[in-house]
């Protein structure tokens, strides 16, 4: 079970082995794997538990503020920093899950939102903290403790690490009661609290886990581009909404739809960007929401749910 | 009454804005008895099904279960301390396979993956649910989904079990087997609440039946005292019993 698992993730790396020397790729599959790390982390709330947020912004700016802060100001390695990022974002996401988990739905997707429109426009105001609209600069110094590389490859080898361990956790958690409990709240909480959960702190506890790897995603997303302003950060087309995005299409709830949906999606938006860029600015955003569109319409549960529904019944024709 | 009251339902009262629901119902279940409680639609029955596990608030009243004050606990504590329940509308974790349905019920006691997959599958032995049990549970027929119930209420190990409705859409062969399954736990020593409008079941399993009208209970007894009584053939039959 878990050994099916390492394979898809060297499946995976595959493309970094083949193209650890163009630059242009490796840059391209750096983000892929951050954002597949990404959505997973979303996903075990968003995907398994049911709550669809798209304020995880919030939790990515956390853990991108903190690491550079405390890198900056006390000098403290990145690598150390993910740690204190990853539980401010938990502390945060609890404080702000609390009273929205009360509402259902819809109603929590947009209160999150808000959150997120919310914090950005507090993160303008707080120059000493964020730097404010001007944002932070990390300055370009490499060395291994300062996770500043000037190959971009070990970039790539540092998200696909990061990568790995939030889809190893995702499968430990897909096994464990937490994971059966978000499950079951998903479902039905009514049923789920007739079978002894306690929706509202399997809920948080979800949330915690998620926010905590969002956090530390954001940490190193920070030692990646350098640059640290509100609009990047706070982006709902290209943070808060990508989580889920990248989800919906590779497969909600799914341990691997995440991994799937962003080496897809990253790519594919780059390309396009790229390519309409020039004559249509923003067009590549028509495309993508085409996209959304029609997986959400004909595949339920992303690409990996559609390919495990086609291998049930090659099994079962074969079987019969 | 066969042993000590084991869950009691003191002065139960129910209003919806200008409603009174479920008005000062009194009644107690004993260890090791399977109580059933009927009544015409909208009698309160589910109401007062709902008070009990707490998905409902009394507005006034007490419930007393194994010795203990429970009417002010949240449903999942209840569910904890040994309510199984079951819902008029099957809920199945659609979206899960039939086992990590029971899982879900079992990791209650298991925290472990490997003990609460052992209670699962022998819960759903119990129920006759084996071979499905790799099947997503969106795949069962109403039949199945009702055994389903039962088994994720079985695998808290729980001390009663309210069962509501659990008949209703099944064939008479099923019925029996439902029957059977109520019949081997009860001699095992589970105690039941049964809502049920099959009185040929009310027959086969109940030692003691209760009438709600209304929301009022206007009988009480075995089930052959409380079918010939006649304010309740008149509120419930509406017409001579056969």
């Amino acid at each position: 079970m878990l050994g099916q698992y390492v394979g898809l993730l060297l499946l995976a790396c595959a493309p970094l082995g083949l193209m650890w020397n163009d630059p242009y790729w490796i840059n391209i599959l750096a983000y892929a794997y951050l954002f597949g790390a990404l959505a997973a982390a979303w996903n075990i709330i968003g995907g398994f538990g049911g709550q669809f947020s798209l304020g995880h912004g919030v939790f990515f700016a956390i853990g991108a503020y903190t690491v550079a802060r405390l890198y900056l100001d006390l000098g403290l390695t990145p690598w150390l920093g993910i740690f204190p990022a990853a539980a401010l974002a938990t502390l945060v996401a609890v404080l702000i899950s609390w009273p929205t988990f009360r509402l259902r739905g819809p109603f929590f997707a947009i209160a999150t939102m808000a959150i997120n429109e919310a914090c950005f426009a507090l993160a303008n105001y707080t120059d000493r903290l964020t730097g404010g609209p001007r944002g932070i600069l990390v300055p370009f110094r490499a060395g291994f403790s300062n996770m500043i590389f000037i190959e971009r490859w070990k970039y790539a080898l540092l998200t696909f690490g990061f990568m790995s361990i939030t889809v190893l956790i995702t499968v430990l958690l897909r096994r464990s009661r937490l994971g059966h409990y978000l499950l079951a709240v998903r479902e039905d909480e009514d049923a789920a609290r007739a079978a002894g959960i306690d929706v509202l702190k399997v809920k948080l506890l979800g949330m915690a886990l998620s926010a905590a790897l969002t956090g530390a995603g954001g940490g190193i997303f920070a030692m990646y581009v350098r640059v640290l302003d509100p609009p990047t950060l706070f982006s709902l087309p290209d943070v808060g909404v990508k989580f889920a995005l990248i989800s919906l299409i590779g497969g909600i709830g799914t341990v691997m739809g995440p991994v799937v949906g962003a080496l897809l999606i990253v790519p594919v938006e780059n390309f396009l960007r790229g390519a309409l860029g020039g004559e249509v600015p923003g067009g590549h955003l028509i495309i993508l929401g085409i996209i959304l569109v029609g997986a959400s319409l004909f595949l339920k549960r992303g690409i990996v749910g559609a390919f495990t529904i086609a291998l049930r019944r090659i099994r079962d024709r074969r079987h019969s | 009454m066969t042993s000590e009251s084991f869950l009691s339902v003191e002065n139960a009262t129910r209003r919806f804005a200008g409603l009174v629901a479920v008005d000062t119902v009194t009644f107690r279940i004993g260890r090791g008895e399977i109580l059933s409680m009927i009544g015409p639609n909208g009698a309160g029955k589910t109401t007062m099904f709902n008070l009990i596990t707490g998905q409902l608030s009394l507005s006034d009243g007490a419930i007393v279960f194994g010795g203990e004050q429970i009417g002010k606990l949240p449903p999942h504590v209840r569910a904890q301390r040994g309510m199984g329940r079951t819902f008029q509308i099957a809920k199945p974790f659609i979206g899960l396979t039939t086992r990590e349905n029971v899982m879900v019920g079992a990791f209650q006691r298991n925290r472990r993956f490997a003990e609460a997959f052992d209670r699962a599958n022998a819960v759903l032995a119990e129920v006759g649910l084996e071979s499905r049990a790799d099947v997503s549970a969106g795949e069962l027929t109403l039949s199945e989904r009702r055994r389903l119930e039962i088994a994720r209420a079985l695998a808290l190990s729980p001390e009663l079990i309210l069962l509501d409705e659990v008949m209703a859409g099944l064939n008479a062969t099923e019925v029996n087997e439902v029957i059977d399954l109520i019949q081997r736990l009860n001699a095992r020593g589970m105690t039941f609440l049964v809502i049920e409008h099959n009185l040929k079941v009310v027959r086969a399993v109940s030692g003691r039946v209760i009438v709600l009208d209304h929301g009022v209970k206007i009988a009480e007894g075995t089930a052959t005292e409380v079918l010939s009584d006649p304010t309740v053939v008149k509120a419930y039959l509406g017409k001579r019993a056969e």
